[in-house]
């Protein structure tokens, strides 16, 4: 017997693919800005085409759509009326004991579930955590390049938004030697989330097939379902 | 409340940029235009400190110079400093007066390559001839008095202008190899030199990259342990002017806008000065176009190359850099690295040479900035070790578990 459990609301799959293909975008624009390894064949004159351009722009879009999903996420972190991550994220003995489970769970093979898997886990609300941390860091050293962008204090939207960015991010250049280090440290991160999405991808799937739960349906319906015994 | 204090919120949201208001209202420039009339009139009612006989219009005749070169030159110079054009005939006397404010320059650990850029070029220009007329009181590449008679100078010059002159820095300060440096008979080390004129001058100026940052010779492993002025220099109002060599336009204008107020520019957090340093190159970059049309030199001499294609992708640092070569070039306006058909290399930021002066782009040098070695090409190399560890973790996890899964399928048959 199966119980069919509601673990996602239309919001909540909404920010997930919004998450998962702005990452996407900004891995691929990200590469070319670095390192620009396709260039345009046709032969209009430079005023008429803008490869980087775009590509910045897409870059730019997608940065600024993960930031403000996840400042709706960290709001219903504490505020969903679904369910609330930062319960799932005080390290009580409860929450403690339920990231071990489920961890052993992991590393056993599925050879021990001692936990109940038709509610978010600790694992994967410290697991989520942490991809929002390294969001958190791709905006603080993006923001940094960005703004040298903007040396005249000016933008086009008022001044406020250049001197806040100053404010916000200025301290990132000291802590990691200026615009290389900076430079440096947000393409490393890509790597870091690269791995994150890798393992995110096999555990969800794992977690399908193991669990015999639909656990991969959640993403796209909202639902998952639970054995009863 | 305080916090919400309008004027305390406007100080927040205000933070410092490089940000210079070029248009501050008829009542600021009123007030600056009669400060700096006053402050010209008595620099005239004072005597040129040394060479009294030399009139600035005979040298600029000796020169070949026409006042209508002279007066382009005051347009320039004026519309740099960011001044509205009412301002030019200040600007002119200023240049005429320059020779009331003494300068010592000296050398620490450097290639003269300053000085070079300032006094060897094919043609004169105003910027250089100016540099000539300034009373310089000591100049080590220059000056024609040697060995006990210039140390001679150089005391006469600290005790008659004691906390008036101007001291010049070229090349950076060896910390790490104090004795270097040390030179006539009545020996400072190199340090103590520095700050002994620092002690006793009005300002200090650092010309060039390794007076500012430490420059090339700062370069890792750094031997002599150089670092700039300004690390070893305190309690002076500094000025950097970076680049290598540091652009003689940047030098006349932080001089004429000391002649001006009798203070120093606007400074960024470098203390390098806004009007110079307040954009970065790539801003005002005449291949910007490029850049955004994704038109890259892949090779040098290909064919992006004979078309003034971007050269980001051949290791261009200027949007990382700091300075207005894009807009004053080299060599009175005559052209500069980019326009030449080769990348910037960030010289007028700090470690230039470490982390931003190789041919290559960012992402494939293997430089070392501090911290972990390499640049994008570790982090890349790292990162992809990172991504295979987590396939193959999640490829031994996967095939265990299949395997797992088989046996409690076997258990249950049973």
């Amino acid at each position: 017997m199966y119980q069919k459990v509601k673990r996602m609301t239309k919001t909540m799959r909404i920010f997930h693919w919004i998450n998962a293909f702005s990452i996407l975008a900004a891995v691929i624009t990200g590469f070319y800005i670095g390192h620009p390894y396709y260039q345009t064949l046709i032969s209009e004159p430079a005023a008429y085409k803008y490869v980087m351009a775009y590509n910045r722009l897409i870059h730019f879009f997608a940065a600024l759509l993960l930031d403000v999903v996840s400042i709706a996420i960290f709001y219903l972190y504490f505020a969903s009326r679904f369910e609330k991550p930062i319960k799932k994220l005080i390290p009580n003995r409860q929450n403690i004991k339920e990231f071990w489970e489920v961890f052993l769970n992991l590393i056993t093979l599925n050879r021990r579930k001692n936990f109940d898997s038709s509610h978010l886990d600790s694992f994967n609300a410290v697991y989520f955590t942490i991809l929002h941390l390294l969001l958190v860091w791709m905006l603080l050293t993006g923001f940094y390049m960005y703004v040298q962008g903007l040396e005249s204090g000016l933008s086009a939207i008022g001044s406020w938004w250049p001197a806040l960015l100053h404010l916000a991010t200025d301290w990132v250049g000291w802590l990691l030697g200026g615009h290389a280090g900076v430079r440096w440290w947000h393409h490393f991160t890509m790597w870091i989330i690269l791995a994150w999405v890798a393992f995110h991808i096999y555990y969800q799937v794992w977690r399908t097939i193991f669990w015999k739960e639909g656990d991969i349906a959640i993403v796209f319906g909202g639902y998952k379902f639970k054995k009863v015994k | 409340m305080q916090f919400f204090d309008r004027e305390h919120l406007r100080s927040i949201f205000t933070k410092p940029t490089n940000y210079i208001n070029t248009n501050r209202g008829k009542e600021y420039y009123d007030n600056l235009y009669k400060k700096m009339e006053k402050r010209l009139n008595e620099l005239k009612a004072q005597q040129p400190v040394k060479e009294a006989e030399i009139k600035f219009q005979e040298l600029l005749e000796t020169w070949e110079l026409s006042r209508r070169d002279f007066l382009k030159w005051v347009s320039a110079t004026t519309a740099m400093l960011m001044l509205p054009p009412q301002f030019e005939p200040l600007v002119a006397q200023a240049a005429e007066v320059m020779n009331r404010v003494p300068i010592i320059w000296i050398n620490i650990q450097d290639c003269a390559g300053n000085t070079e850029a300032l006094l060897r070029s094919a043609s004169p220009t105003v910027d250089e001839l100016i540099l000539e007329y300034l009373s310089v009181e000591y100049q080590e590449v220059i000056m024609a008095a040697a060995g006990d008679q210039a140390e001679e100078n150089l005391h006469k010059a600290v005790k008659d202008f004691d906390g008036k002159y101007l001291l010049f820095v070229e090349g950076s300060i060896p910390v790490g190899m104090p004795e270097a440096f040390t030179i006539g008979r009545h020996p400072k080390t190199g340090v103590e030199h520095v700050k002994h004129l620092a002690e006793h001058a009005a300002a200090v100026i650092a010309v060039g990259a390794c007076a500012c940052f430490g420059g090339v010779p700062a370069a890792y492993p750094n031997p002599t342990g150089a670092v700039g002025v300004m690390d070893i220099v305190k309690g002076k109002p500094i000025v950097n002017i970076p680049a290598c060599p540091a652009n003689p336009a940047n030098i006349t204008g932080v001089v004429i806008h000391y002649i001006l107020t009798g203070e120093l520019p606007e400074l960024d957090s470098l203390l390098r000065p806004k009007f110079a340093f307040g954009y970065r190159i790539h801003d005002n970059c005449e291949r910007r176009a490029h850049f955004d049309a994704g038109e890259f030199v892949e090779e040098w001499g290909d064919e992006g190359a004979k078309n003034n294609f971007c050269l980001y992708k051949m290791g261009c640092k200027g949007p990382f850099t700091f300075n207005n070569c894009s807009i004053v070039r080299y060599n009175e306006g005559t052209n500069w690295p980019i326009g030449v058909g080769r990348g910037c290399i960030g010289c007028s930021e700090p470690d230039f040479w470490d982390k931003y002066a190789t041919e290559r782009p960012l992402a494939d040098s293997d430089i070392q900035p501090p911290g972990l070695h390499g640049v994008e090409a570790t982090v890349d190399e790292v990162g992809l070790g990172i991504l295979t560890a987590t396939a193959i973790g999640i490829g031994v996890h996967a095939v265990a578990s299949a395997i797992a899964g088989k046996k409690d399928e076997t258990k249950e048959e049973q």
